[in-house]
């Protein structure tokens, strides 16, 4: 078992009024899973991602991640378990423009304490594992959306993580580009053994998964 | 339209609190300190500036020393004037002050203490320019024992009453009565000779006190000489010609002009009227004043700039619309405007406000209003023409965006723009860390010229002077009397530690020493050339001192009061070639046609204050009414202290004299009043300095919250992949520390030159430690770490989710 959600409740105040954004969550997920959230807008898809990938907290309930109890961790241990654990990939990419296609790969290796030549050898075996190593050099500017998207995956994989947390990773693209995405995901997760959580609107891409939630009003239906 | 432009403006200013608010800020301090700083810089530039003073020069003497000239003294001759008149056609006319001194001025039995007043010539209306609010300018200053009043003193003298034609006496050992003639005019005028009142120059002749002194045609300079110069006159040729103009009796001087303008701020001689001010001291104020001025515009460019891309959108939005570039180039102006608008007012608030604790501060009275307005315009429209310019650049920097990436938001900002605000964080720093330097070696110049020893004890020791008025007709002996007697009875006070009596003590001024032109040393050489200084003190005067005798001793009493023998420090010992100074004891020299005969030699001590050398001193021993020396015991004195004992003393004196005038001085005091200028220059030094790292940190302040709002993104996506809220502040905080040192590696070598400049006007300097520098730059750092953490450290800690949620 890789993590697992119980009861998990989540809310904002608002005007002395209580709205809940997540709603008793009990969520279980194994190793090697790729799971799709799906949903209509507002329902708390981005929220529950959010929760899972340990960006945001909860209010109530108990979250087990590995061996480690993520609702009695401080700050400080969360943000470790994540960066050791979790990569995440966005739907607007969120690739750092000022720096070229290498040095955003090279980004998270730098606060993960790798040395220089491993982080070198990471980024060169990602480059070619994506077949972009003749954009290495180019800035997110100069790529299409498809291809700054590849980089967002490749950037989420370099430091080998257990877990990809994909919000709408697709949101942005075109439907043959989409499609190269999940291949991708879908390659990793059975080759490799990665294990994918990813929000969609599409339930072509969530076709791909092993298993689909349904999130409404931040329930589970 | 217009007013369209200007609700926009005004909206968006009060929208933008805090970046208006910083703006106006610190827009206000720099323009408010810029105008006080040139109100002071005119101020000193003004002096001696009149109708036609551009043609009137002082003449002064060279002396040759070691084979050159040098300038050796503000005073010339009596002849002076009129002999180089004759000489030279281009002189039109001469003028002579001669300072009266130690006289009182008295009307009926009424005192009036601190009157300082010259005889003059009567061409001192023509030459000086000045005007008679009362009284006839042809005749006034014609009759001997004619007075002529300034307003002031006028009206302290006499109120109400007319003054024309009243009697008034001036108080030395005869008692002359003079006559009004004049009133002058009052017209504000800085000078570098001040008088309360004038007395005519053929007075001089009649008057007991100068007797004899009519026929020191060249051998006694106490006169100041100005000559109005016929306006054609190719100057430097007339100097020239002036200082090739040999004049038989006087082998080893010549005369030397300057123009009268000049002295105030370049002359710094011997004997000047007045302490002058100093063109150096002006400069670096000038100059700070331009940085402070020029900070807050690059702040305002720094801020608005960085602000504008803010708004890109909105001109994006406004340009679709149909918006030219000129009318959004206007509408940036219009912003620009009114913000520097506001800060002036608030500035001139400022400055009003700020004005009398200037003054005061600076011992100035400068004032701000519609008297001198036209000082004020060049200044208001410099303000004005800066205002304008910063206004130009961020209004094109918008105008230039163009509508597509507007509004989608995307402003990369140009890599010119970046660079032109990295450049200009990078000026503000090494503005700032150059005056940091400036203002720790500035105390530490201080503090080391305070520290340093003087080589006499000048703790608790009081100088007592006084004037009396009425000593009946044996004036002298009864003055000499009187005084033993005081003597006597100071002894009797319990507090009273030691006494002694002398013209002149260190730290004293340079017109109560006496001084020789040549003197004969021991092995018969005569040195014509040099001026040598000496003073009159008791035998007691050295043990009250604290002096250290190399050799010798001090004199031996004399019932008389007086003897041939004197007391020289190493240097003259040295000035005269003899190396052992236990050789010179015994030996004589000669001078004012005397013999002299040498009784010890002292420790070199400080006399003249420690901004120039030690110079060649004698002390001779002679009865002075000038100044008794008192030593006090503190640990004696009573419970009332320093003053309850200077109560005692005075009534002391004022029963042996009823009819005096009595006055002390401390010597620390006094000693250390020389330092008053640099101590003034300091304080200004570090009162700007603060304001303008105000200034920079404001700037500062305001861009990194633009730094970050552009960078959240980048932090957000950082933190996701790994990054510590320590590892963001690194980030953030690492170009502000490359600026910085960047600015500091620039600021080193000016800072060093600039104060290596500046210590050069003293004579004992302190170093230029490394750790002077360093601390600077520490500081600069600092400083800019703490402006920038808070924000930083904000945008660290926030929540990644916040700054990547999807629009
Ligand atoms: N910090 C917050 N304060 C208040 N409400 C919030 C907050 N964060 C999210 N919400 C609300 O919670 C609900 C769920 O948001 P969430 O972003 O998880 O939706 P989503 O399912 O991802 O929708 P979409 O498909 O549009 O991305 C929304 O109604 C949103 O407005
Ligand atoms: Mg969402």
């Amino acid at each position: 078992m890789l993590l697992q959600l119980k009861n998990i409740f989540k809310w904002v105040n608002s005007g002395g009024q209580r709205i809940f954004l997540l709603k008793d969550i009990n969520l279980q997920v194994e190793e090697g899973e790729f799971i799709s959230v799906m949903g209509p807008s507002g329902s708390g898809k981005s929220t529950l991602l959010n929760v899972i990938g340990m960006l945001d907290t909860f209010d109530e309930g108990e979250y087990h991640f590995l061996d480690e109890s993520v609702h009695t961790l401080k700050e400080k241990h969360r943000s470790n378990l994540y960066k050791e654990y979790i990569g995440f990939v966005f739907q607007s990419y969120h690739l750092l423009d000022d720096l070229k296609v290498y040095e955003n790969l090279e980004m998270p290796l730098l606060y993960k304490k790798f040395k220089g030549s491993e982080r070198r050898a990471m980024v060169a075996d990602m480059l070619d594992r994506f077949n972009i190593v003749g954009k290495k050099d180019l800035f997110p500017a100069q790529l299409s959306g498809g291809q700054q998207q590849l980089v967002g995956v490749a950037r989420a994989l370099i430091a080998n993580p257990k877990l990809i947390l994909a919000d709408e990773p697709t949101g942005n693209l075109n439907s043959q580009q989409s499609e190269e995405i999940m291949q991708l995901f879908k390659r990793l997760n059975e080759e490799d053994g990665v294990t994918i959580i990813q929000v969609t609107h599409s339930e072509k891409n969530a076709a791909y998964g092993s298993r689909v939630i349904n999130l409404l009003d931040g329930r589970m239906v | 339209m217009y007013t369209l432009f200007l609700k926009i403006a005004t909206r968006y200013l009060f929208k933008n609190k805090l970046y208006s608010l910083i703006n106006i800020l610190g827009l206000s301090i720099g323009v408010a300190s810029f105008v006080l700083i040139m109100l002071y810089v005119d101020h000193e530039k003004s002096y001696d500036t009149f109708e036609g003073s551009e043609n009137v020069y002082r003449a002064y003497m060279d002396y040759q020393e070691g084979g050159k000239w040098v300038a050796g003294d503000a005073n010339t001759y009596i002849v002076t004037g009129p002999t180089l008149k004759d000489e030279f056609p281009e002189i039109k006319d001469f003028l002579r002050f001669r300072y009266v001194n130690g006289v009182l001025l008295l009307r009926g039995n009424q005192v009036f203490e601190h009157t300082k007043g010259s005889l003059a010539d009567p061409s001192y209306f023509k030459i000086f320019h000045s005007q008679l609010k009362q009284g006839d300018v042809t005749t006034a200053l014609d009759e001997p024992y004619s007075i002529i009043l300034t307003e002031a003193l006028a009206q302290k003298v006499f109120g109400s009453e007319d003054p024309m034609g009243k009697s008034l006496k001036l108080m030395d050992s005869y008692g002359p009565i003079f006559t009004v003639t004049g009133i002058l005019k009052e017209d504000h005028r800085n000078t570098h000779i001040k008088n309360d009142f004038l007395i005519s120059f053929s007075t001089f002749r009649a008057w007991e006190v100068f007797e004899g002194d009519w026929e020191r045609t060249w051998t006694q300079n106490v006169y100041y000489t100005y000559f109005s110069i016929d306006p054609n006159t190719n100057t430097a040729l007339l100097q020239q010609k002036i200082k090739d103009f040999k004049i038989e009796a006087l082998p080893y001087e010549r005369h030397n002009i300057e123009p009268l303008e000049d002295i105030h701020l370049y002359s710094n001689k011997p004997y000047e009227a007045e302490a002058n001010g100093s063109i150096q001291r002006v400069r670096f104020l000038f100059v700070i004043g331009v940085i402070i001025m020029v900070l807050s515009w690059l702040n305002y460019i720094n801020l608005s700039t960085a602000k504008s891309l803010e708004r890109a959108k909105e001109t994006g939005v406004r340009k679709v619309a149909g918006a030219q570039k000129p009318q959004i180039v206007f509408q940036s102006l219009l912003e620009s405007f009114l913000l520097n608008g506001i800060a002036i007012l608030v500035a001139i608030g400022i400055v009003f406000i700020a004005l009398p604790s200037f003054n005061t501060f600076i011992g100035k009275d400068l004032s701000l209003g519609i008297s001198n307005i036209d000082q004020m315009l060049p200044i208001f429209g410099l303000v004005c023409l800066g205002s304008l310019v910063s206004g130009l650049y961020p209004a094109f920097v918008l105008s230039r965006y163009t509508p597509a990436n507007t509004l989608k938001g995307k402003v990369n900002t140009s890599p010119v723009g970046l660079q032109v605000r990295k450049g200009l964080i990078v000026g503000q720093f090494f503005a700032t860390i150059i005056l940091l330097v400036g203002t720790l070696m500035v105390n530490k110049q201080i503090l080391f010229l305070k520290d340093r020893p003087i080589g006499a004890d000048l703790e608790q020791v009081v100088a007592l002077h006084w004037q009396v008025l009425n000593l009946g007709s044996d004036s002298d002996s009864t003055l000499v009397q009187g005084i033993r007697a005081f003597k006597d009875e100071l002894r009797n006070i319990p507090f009273v530690e030691k006494t002694a009596t002398a013209n002149t003590f260190p730290g004293g001024r340079y017109e109560d020493l006496g001084s020789s032109a040549g003197i004969t040393f021991p092995n018969g050489t005569r040195d014509e050339k040099r001026i040598t200084y000496n003073y009159s003190v008791s035998p007691t005067f050295f043990e009250l001192m604290d002096f250290t005798f190399v050799a010798g001793g001090p004199f031996k009493e004399t019932s008389r009061g007086y003897s041939n023998e004197i007391v020289m420090n190493e240097r003259f010992v040295q000035y005269m070639g003899i190396s052992e100074m236990d050789e010179a004891i015994g030996k004589t020299v000669r001078f004012w046609e005397q013999d002299w005969t040498i009784a010890g030699i002292l420790k070199d001590y400080h006399h003249f204050g420690l901004k120039t050398g030690i110079e060649p001193i004698i002390l001779r021993y002679a009865p002075s009414s000038n100044n008794i020396l008192v030593k006090l015991d503190q640990k004696a004195m009573a419970s009332g202290g320093m003053e309850q004992a200077m109560v005692q003393i005075e009534g002391t004196w004022k029963k042996i004299f009823p009819e005096s005038t009595f006055n002390y001085t401390f010597l620390d005091q006094n000693f250390e009043a020389q330092y008053k200028d640099d101590k003034t220059f300091g304080t200004a030094f570090q009162i700007f300095t603060v304001l303008s790292i105000l200034i920079a940190s404001m700037g500062l302040f305001g861009l990194t919250s633009y730094t970050v709002v552009r960078r959240k993104k980048e932090i957000g996506v950082r933190k996701v992949n790994g990054a510590t809220i320590l590892q963001i502040l690194a980030l953030l905080n690492t170009d502000f520390v490359k600026w910085v040192g960047f600015a500091f590696a620039m600021a080193i070598p000016v800072s060093w030159y600039a104060m290596n400049q500046w210590l050069n006007g003293f004579a004992y300097k302190t170093s230029m430690s490394w750790w002077v520098f360093a601390l600077s730059g520490f500081l600069a750092l600092v400083i800019a770490l703490a402006t920038v953490s808070w924000q930083s450290f904000k945008a660290a800690t926030q929540n990644p989710v916040e700054s990547l949620r999807t629009e």
